[in-house]
């Protein structure tokens, strides 16, 4: 069981779960300083990027495609 | 001959290796728990080719990697949080060594132990309300009228600025209003920045980002809440997404 780890959220649609799964693994969560540093606990840097990538998900929305099994 | 470091999803209290024995985490290598006293960071190896500083720098900018690993990510956090009180790391944790891992989990202990006190037996729900675009101010075409003297279009202008102040107070109270009510009914809230729609796909101003931790027990109380918010205001949107792992409530507090 513990295996079947594919699609555990329920999101109305892929984006906006990965939207939401975006917000936490980039916004919140323990941040623990890990010996390679990228920064990312600088939530500017996170916002940069997000903002780089939200303009690449729906020009290209080539993302859909990457489903895990149903 | 690549070099490896260890890749943290998780703090979680009292697990055994054995629990995660069967599982994988990124490009499918083996779970693992680094113990300090009652507290066990899930880890997996990877190669720091790919997620040392560089690598992740450039694998960063793309986002089939960033949705890759971020589903995996979540998924190990799901799984492990089936399995006990567990503390959600932010994505891209990573350490050289177990003794640079332990070090870590012995530094923080306290707040480490704080916050799984705080999620044990909760759950986080993800509420949204989205309300309509805001509509142009009426009638458009009368402002290219050229018969409009300049007063009319001046009280025009006052008129229409008084009117999206006045809409945007009331959206603001609701949004308040929603996010208070679900606060009620659970244990601790936080409000997260709005989603860019361009993310999402949403149709609408997205108003309220709420993330509500929740008694496992009370989740159908939270839900048939979230849905009597959607009967009274059909106006809206009302999204719900979880339950998610403790993510938005597993914030050290140092």
């Amino acid at each position: 069981m513990a295996s079947s780890l594919a699609a555990p959220n329920q999101g109305p649609t892929d984006d906006i779960a990965l939207a939401d799964l975006l917000d936490r693994l980039l916004g919140t969560g323990i941040v623990l300083d890990g010996d390679i540093i990228i920064s990312l606990a600088g939530v500017d840097l996170v916002q940069v990027r997000l903002r780089a990538l939200i303009s690449s998900v729906r020009a290209g929305d080539a993302v859909g495609g990457e489903r895990g099994p149903a | 001959m690549a070099d490896l470091g260890r890749y943290l999803y998780a703090i979680s209290r009292g697990l055994a290796e054995s629990q995660v024995a069967s599982m994988t985490g990124l490009r499918d290598a083996p779970l693992e728990v680094v113990r300090h006293r009652e507290l066990g960071a899930v880890v997996s190896n990877v190669e720091l080719t790919e997620f040392g500083e560089e690598g992740l720098r450039r694998n960063l900018e793309d986002l089939r990697w960033l949705e890759e690993v971020a589903r995996k990510h979540d998924d190990v956090v799901h799984a492990v949080a089936a399995l006990g009180p567990t503390a959600p790391l932010r994505l891209a944790t990573i350490c050289t060594d177990d003794d640079a891992v332990r070090r870590r989990l012995d530094e923080s202990y306290a707040a480490l132990v704080s916050v799984l006190d705080r999620v044990e037996g909760r759950l986080e729900w993800s509420v949204k309300l989205i309300v309509p675009a805001t509509v142009r101010a009426s009638s458009p075409a009368q402002s290219s009228d050229s018969t409009e003297s300049g007063a009319a279009y001046l009280m025009r202008k006052k008129r229409e600025d008084h009117e999206r102040a006045s809409r945007s107070a009331h959206v603001a109270a609701l949004a308040g209003s929603v996010h208070g009510q679900l606060s009620e009914a659970s244990v601790a809230s936080r409000r997260l920045p709005a989603q860019d729609a361009r993310l999402t796909g949403f149709e609408g101003d997205m108003v309220l980002n709420g993330a509500y931790l929740v008694e496992a027990d009370d989740a159908t109380q939270f839900e048939a809440r979230v849905s009597a918010l959607q009967s009274e205001h059909p106006d809206c949107q009302v999204s719900v997404s979880g339950p998610w792992p403790p993510y938005s409530f597993a914030m050290l507090e140092q």
